[in-house]
């Protein structure tokens, strides 16, 4: 149970620390303040609880598809928010600079209920099976805080790894990452959608199982990081690459743009 | 352009009766003492399928498959549907995520 805990906690908090990573490190490089971060915890801990206390609700609304619905929602608008990230990142947008902390924050709160209510959801069972503390206290809450800890601690080095490098190549490093967790995101909602059957299905376009295996350790980082899946369909590969496609235009057009002005001035 | 559009529509329509029609087979699986019953199940290769996951037990489960690409909490004594599929012939694991150790499957597509 202990080491299952474990693993359970940091499944969870791994996506969300190394995405909470990036976003601090583009707050950090702009020196704004921490309040989207303490206001994005704040508000997504209390969202995640709300809806696992609906959970029952949400789950049967639409036929029984109502918890993919809403979780498909949600990450797609995270993408969306990333996506927004990526543009002001490229484009260096001083206008929306204030706009981004509240950019950052539903990102957070979006993150957070998504990951956190499976987790109150497992600790209420958690907590109906084993009625004395002991058990609670040494098995639950213990392994827990063991698995968040190693997730945050993760986050904390992927944190210091973007911080390691200069502003300029930490801009670069920051609009990669974000696009591939966006493309990723865009990738689960899809699988989401699928499992209810409201996006249609269709057999793996490929099985990189053998490369890396997608339920380890590796597979499980790259999965954080890079959306990685073994076995994507053809509507998730097509996905993905649309949005890296996106990253690209836009890199394309600021380069264009900035030539442009460049050449404006010297005349 | 009339032939397009028309041709369109029909092909519109088609996919849609095709959707409203085209019932996949629905299989049970229970859980039970956070196990699954039946720990393997057998489906058709090549053909969507309709799980339907019942869990008898008090306490929430997840059901999910890194090989299926599919996860999903069920609430204790509730019940869930979960597609899958169209599915290479071969064996894809399953688990209870919140029992790891025991709540395993398999499903068989052949």
């Amino acid at each position: 149970m202990l080491l299952d805990t474990i693993t359970l906690v940091l499944r969870e908090t791994l996506e969300a620390g190394i995405l909470i990573a990036i976003l601090l490190s583009i707050a950090n490089i702009k020196r704004f303040s921490k309040r989207w971060l303490w206001a994005g915890l704040a508000i997504g801990s209390v969202l995640a609880y709300v809806y696992s206390i609906n959970f029952d609700g949400v789950s049967e609304w639409l036929d029984y598809a109502g918890q993919e619905v809403l979780n498909a929602s949600m990450q797609i608008t995270v993408a969306v928010m990333l996506m927004l990230l990526v543009a002001w990142l490229i484009f260096k947008i001083e206008t929306l600079e204030p706009a981004v902390p509240f950019v950052l924050a539903i990102t957070v709160v979006l993150l957070l209920t998504r990951e956190l209510t499976e987790m109150f959801i497992f600790y209420s069972g958690f907590f109906q099976v084993h009625e004395d503390w002991v058990t609670r206290l040494n098995s639950g809450i213990t392994s827990g805080f063991i698995g968040l800890m190693i997730g945050v601690s993760i986050g904390v080095l992927f944190h210091a790894a973007i911080r390691y490098w200069s502003d300029r190549a930490a801009n670069r490093i920051q609009i990669t990452l974000l696009s591939l967790v966006a493309a990723g995101l865009f990738v689960q909602a899809t699988q989401l959608l699928m499992q209810v059957d409201w996006v249609s299905s269709t057999s793996a376009v490929w099985d990189s199982n053998w490369l890396i295996q997608e339920s380890s350790i590796v597979g499980q980082m790259t999965y954080a990081v890079f959306g990685y899946e073994a076995t994507p369909t053809v509507t998730e590969v097509v996905g993905y690459m649309g949005i890296i496609l996106c990253t690209v235009a836009m890199l394309i057009l600021s380069r264009f743009m900035k030539d442009k002005s460049e050449i404006s001035h010297a005349n | 352009m009339i032939k397009v559009i028309r041709l369109v529509c029909l092909a519109l329509s088609l996919s849609i009766s095709s959707v409203s029609f085209a019932k996949p087979p629905i299989i049970e699986i229970r859980i039970k003492d956070h196990l699954f019953y039946p720990a393997e199940v057998k489906v058709p290769a090549n053909k969507k399928v309709k799980l339907l996951v019942i869990n008898e037990d008090p306490t929430p489960e997840e059901f999910e498959s890194y090989e299926l690409n599919r996860e999903k909490v069920i609430l204790g004594n509730r019940k869930a549907v979960i597609f899958i599929g169209p599915l290479k012939p071969g064996k894809y694991p399953f688990f209870g995520e919140f029992n790891m150790s025991t709540a395993l499957g398999t499903v068989i597509a052949e």
